[in-house]
């Protein structure tokens, strides 16, 4: 198997399949100021390309996935921008043409994956499902096919998994199972939010590993929403660092983290103790918190927390510099200018 | 602080005179669960082995790293050190006395001497008590808040050490970011001055970059105070980090234990080598390099622990004989550049770090939340055998 | 809020005048982030301020208020003496044994010649007490065995959970019937102790379930971590966590105690003195006219529903607003 390999960036000049331009998501609860979750968010996605979606808790990861999946609560929830899928807007879609195309084209994978899979149905079932709804297949038509899914993520003994429910299986195989039903229908495009954060070291490795191999075989192209610049160095061929609903710093995996140029990417890099680093050399933390963030209509939601502030930073917010391959938003940014 | 010359394994329990400079001693610690079942009557039917006899020792300013993954029972085992889990077997000897054994008013009178800061800093912290009461509660239990002025006094002393404005005592928890509840929760520990404490999981339940903060804020107590450390955690680079030394704990045992810097050289035991191997850096040339050891199927059930070497059903180097039967000891090797601090619990660490066993496929074994023991039937090529780049 | 300032910020070409008290603000984040310096606002407060802004709290609580007035103040409102009969000549069994509407008395009259008006005002006193104390005595009983089996847990909690079981067990209006008829002489208090009895285990059983949790949370285990003494864990830390959901309970258990007791005073077993008005004596006594004057149902069972719902509107939003989920 191959653990290594490089995952081919797919040629430029490829049309994207998924191309989101300036989503916004704005929450509105009653009585409340509204909360601006996602703040004009632009990415491209081509088919075989792995985009990891980077930030901490709070930075409008998710949000993004479950807005263009339109997963989000119609209450009290806004979404504006568009989502191009292979030349229709996700977002104008109406609910029963998303239907068709969730689970179908567009896959996804979440964080748990107990609460994720229906506990009193069993994974059998929960698989077939997705085929019958999607391929219209028979039940009797599904059912070798699943257990061949199930195989293909490497569940052992995928006949007689079929009839287990979910709580009788670990966690890495619920992932497991969870991927298979995700891939069920083939889907061109495989948005996994947070896939390994639930799971143990060990079978974090097992779940990136066969991720890894399916893109490749496969062909999928993979949106990786995570918190974790580990998996993201492994995985990704284009990574995005999000903050406070913006995308900050976007670039190819290599370039991103040899030379990062956002304070905020600088700051992540440098919090983590790293396992390969010499010992003994002191963190040097972000300062502050999300709740110290700025709004960005008139400031950079950053500058609170940033190292690198200058004047402007706290007036005015900065433009997006770059293109769509690489590209950064900050007014000081480290290593100076482009 | 990492001198662990001296440190030669489990064997020289003669007594704690030849290391006064020892201030926890734990030996054979066990704690069970029992499974209960029963219509009316409650019948034991079995137990889980959370933790299923530790021997560890740490030194006075030490900081001791357990890292494992979960359901090894690292917690259960923090727990157990501060009484809070009481054991089944086995003694915790703090600084002369053996934990394990007080009981009542006398327990509850030596917990002064040791605290414990949680994973959640917010369920961690009762949501209807200020900051202030917070911290007075545990000064309160133990006779500390003796006059107003010096009590206030300490209050001020206690936020600033932890990096917090005096203003925030007369808040509650829930006004805090995540970063800051778990310094208040730092701060309660320190407030009866202990001499250990035991860190949960300090960091995992925080965003990234506040976990840095909060690593540095216990580095800079332990250097001001002098506080000795049991770090529990499943994140081996944060453990690395800010431990001397390490152990290794699987499914109720420690399998390795060793200074830290050696052992991320060193590893000895598989299961060391493939926690390692797993850790993702945040370094794509790192990433698409490194030799990566993937371990087959899932941790087995505490309840029902394979026999012999708990490790033997997922590891790439099992043999044929020892390993199925007989459960290795934690011991010195004699290997290369390994110091005499450094046990390992694997009966063919010489062999493998030599080099003198391969490595092989391993079948995943099947392991059930809902029944337990292998399950029979034709088993798959296994899908994550242990490859080379 | 002083800590040093970053000496990258430090260094800053600083312009002064311009947006210099956000700088300020900025500059002034200690490392760990900024905590501001107003007042905290504690869990129960914050509830509170919710529940001011609540319509649905309001509503109940307005109902509420509505009847606690009228039941404080009835006996200088009423128009008419409860006991007197003044439409009494009205009465006439064969073919209008309840008087209509009136001059003077503009619900019309009982089949006694009493003012309907009147006895519903005053009645209100009755069903309003009958229902607080019940509730009130079931509460503290309630907490009491439910703080006994929490906290002491093990046996004494299986034995306090199994009484509790078999009290539940039992159908709580024949309960309740049960203790009503074992009483000598039937009166109003006999109607609360056996709604109150019937009470208790709902409030235990609530309570004993958020202690149980309670006592395994994490900051319970950090107050026994720190040295804390149990009988101070218990009232300080799990008691106050855990009487949430049990006020809840209560304020919704008000509006079954007000239904119950009309209902035991309908079947004869409240206060045996008819001359009092009592809701749901009233009902029980229309019933023999419900065809020929069934407003003389309608106004006491619209009463008992009203100030039901207004109870009910209440607690549901008072859980709404003590939920957990709901802070942030």
């Amino acid at each position: 198997m191959t653990q290594h390999q490089t995952i081919r960036s797919s040629p430029r000049s490829t049309e994207p399949l998924l191309s989101v331009r300036d989503l916004r998501v704005t929450f509105q609860r009653r009585d409340e100021r509204a909360f601006k979750a996602v703040d004009g968010v632009s990415f491209d996605v081509r088919p075989g390309q792995t985009v990891g979606l980077v930030g901490e808790s709070g930075c409008g990861k998710s949000v993004t996935s479950l807005a263009i999946m339109g997963l989000l609560p119609k209450r009290g929830n806004t979404v504006e921008g568009e989502a191009v899928f292979d030349g229709d807007d996700l977002l104008s879609l109406s609910p029963s043409q998303m239907r068709d195309r969730r689970g179908a084209d567009i896959a996804m994978i979440f964080q748990d994956p107990l609460s994720s899979l229906n506990p009193v149905i069993t994974i059998g079932r929960q698989v077939t499902e997705v085929m019958e709804r999607h391929q219209g297949l028979s039940r009797k038509e599904a059912t070798p096919k699943a257990a061949e899914l199930l195989d293909r993520v490497g569940i052992p003994d995928p006949k007689a998994r079929l009839a287990n429910y979910p709580h009788q299986l670990s966690g890495g195989m619920r992932q497991r199972a969870l991927i298979a039903m995700a891939l069920a229908c083939s889907p061109r495009l495989l948005i996994a939010d947070e896939p390994t954060t639930a799971l143990d070291v060990t079978i974090q490795a097992q779940i990136l590993a066969l991720l890894k191999e399916l893109v490749v075989d496969t062909g999928t192209a993979l949106v990786m929403i995570t918190h974790d610049l580990g998996v993201v160095a492994g995985l990704c061929d284009e990574v995005n660092v999000l903050y406070g609903g913006k995308i900050v710093e976007r670039g190819g995996r290599h370039g991103l983290f040899r030379q990062p140029r956002h304070p905020y990417t600088v700051g992540l890099l440098d919090s983590i103790p790293r396992l390969d680093a010499p010992r003994g050399e002191k963190l040097n933390p972000v300062p502050g918190s999300v709740a110290d963030n700025l709004p960005w209509d008139s400031a950079c939601a950053f500058a609170p927390r940033c190292s690198h502030r200058v004047d402007v930073c706290t007036r005015e917010m900065p433009r997006w510099d770059g293109d769509d391959v690489v590209g950064f938003r900050c007014f000081n940014p480290v290593g100076g200018p482009r | 602080m990492t001198d662990h010359a001296d440190h030669a394994g489990h064997a020289d329990h003669a007594g704690r005179d030849g290391d006064s400079d020892v201030l926890l001693e734990v030996r054979g610690l066990e704690v069970h669960f029992p499974i209960k079942s029963g219509l009316i009557f409650d019948r034991t039917v079995g137990h889980v082995r959370a933790v299923d006899g530790v021997d560890l020792r740490i030194r006075r300013g030490e900081t001791y790293g357990l890292v494992g993954e979960s359901g090894c029972g690292k917690s259960t085992l923090g727990k157990a050190i501060l009484k809070l889990e009481p054991p089944t077997a086995g003694s915790v000897v703090f600084d002369g006395t053996d934990i394990a054994s007080l009981e009542g008013e006398e327990l509850r009178r030596a917990r002064k001497r040791f605290q414990m800061v949680f994973q959640d800093p917010l369920s961690s912290l009762d949501p209807r008590q200020t900051v202030e009461s917070i911290l007075i509660e545990g000064m309160r239990a133990h006779g500390l808040d003796t006059d107003k002025a010096t009590t206030q006094a300490r209050l001020r002393e206690l936020m600033s050490a932890v990096g917090l404005p005096p203003a925030g005592l007369s808040k509650y928890p829930h006004e805090f970011s995540g970063g800051q509840r778990q310094r208040i929760g730092i701060a309660r520990a320190l407030s009866v001055g202990p001499d250990l404490i035991v860190a949960d999981e300090p960091v995992s339940a925080l965003d990234v970059s506040i976990q840095a903060q909060v690593i540095n804020l216990l580095q800079d107590l332990q250097d001001e105070l002098g506080l000795t450390y049991l770090v529990v955690a499943h994140d081996l680079a944060v453990v690395r980090h800010i431990s001397d030394r390490i152990g290794v704990m699987y499914l109720g045992g420690l399998v390795e234990e060793s200074g830290a810097a050696e052992l991320y050289d060193l590893p000895l035991h598989p299961y060391t080598r493939a926690l390692m191997s797993a850790v993702p850096v945040p370094d794509p040339l790192v990433e698409d390099s490194r030799e990566q050891i993937l371990l087959s199927g899932d941790l087995p059930s505490p309840a029902n622990p394979p026999t012999g070497c708990r490790f033997h059903t997922r590891c790439p180097w099992r043999q044929e004989t020892r390993c199925d039967t007989e459960r290795p000891e934690l011991r010195v090797v004699e290997v290369e550049g390994a110091s005499p601090g450094h046990r390992v619990a694997c009966h063919f660490a010489e062999e493998i770090a030599s080099g003198a066993i391969q490595p092989h496929d391993v079948e995943p074994v099947l392991v059930a939340e809902g029944f337990s023991g292998p399950v029979t039937g034709p088993a798959p090529p296994p899908p994550d055998a242990y490859s080379t780049p | 809020m002083s800590d040093p300032i970053d000496p990258a910020v430090a260094e800053d070409v600083r312009r002064p005048s311009y947006g210099q008290r956000r700088r300020d603000r900025i500059d002034a984040l200690a490392q760990a982030g900024a905590v501001d310096d107003t007042p905290g606002v504690s869990l129960i407060r914050g509830a509170w301020l919710r529940l001011r802004r609540n319509p649905v709290f309001l509503t109940g609580a307005a109902i509420t208020v509505c009847f606690v007035v009228l039941a404080i103040i009835a006996p200088w409102i009423a128009p008419w003496d409860v006991t007197a009969r003044p439409l009494l000549d009205e009465v006439r069994p064969q073919t209008n044994p309840v008087p209509g509407p009136q001059p003077g008395h503009p619900l019309g009259g009982d089949d006694r010649g009493r003012d309907l008006l009147s006895r519903l005002i005053v009645g209100s006193r009755q069903t309003l007490i009958v229902g607080v104390f019940a509730t009130l005595f079931g509460l503290i009983g309630g907490v009491i065995l439910g703080t006994i089996a929490g906290a002491i847990g093990g046996a004494v909690d299986s034995l306090v959970m199994r009484i509790v079981d078999v009290m539940l067990s039992i159908p709580s209006l024949l309960l309740a019937f049960t203790v009503a008829s074992l009483a000598r002489s039937p009166s109003q208090w006999t109607l609360i102790v056996s709604i109150a009895i019937i009470q208790i285990p709902i409030f235990a059983r609530l309570l004993r379930g958020s202690m149980l949790a309670q006592r395994s949370s994490d900051h319970v285990l950090a107050a026994r971590s720190l040295g804390v003494k149990k009988r101070a864990i218990v009232f300080r830390h799990m008691l106050p966590n855990s009487i949430g959901p049990v006020i809840v309970q209560a304020t919704l258990s008000l509006a079954v105690a007000i239904i119950d007791a009309a209902a035991l005073s309908f079947l004869g077993l409240g206060n045996p003195d008819q001359r009092q008005p009592e809701w749901g004596q009233m009902l029980g006594l229309a019933q023999r006219y419900i065809s020929e004057a069934p407003h003389l149902a309608f106004y006491p069972a619209g009463c008992i529903i009203v100030v039901a719902l207004g109870f009910t509107l209440m607690g549901e939003s008072l859980r709404e607003a003590l939920d957990p989920k709901t802070r942030r």
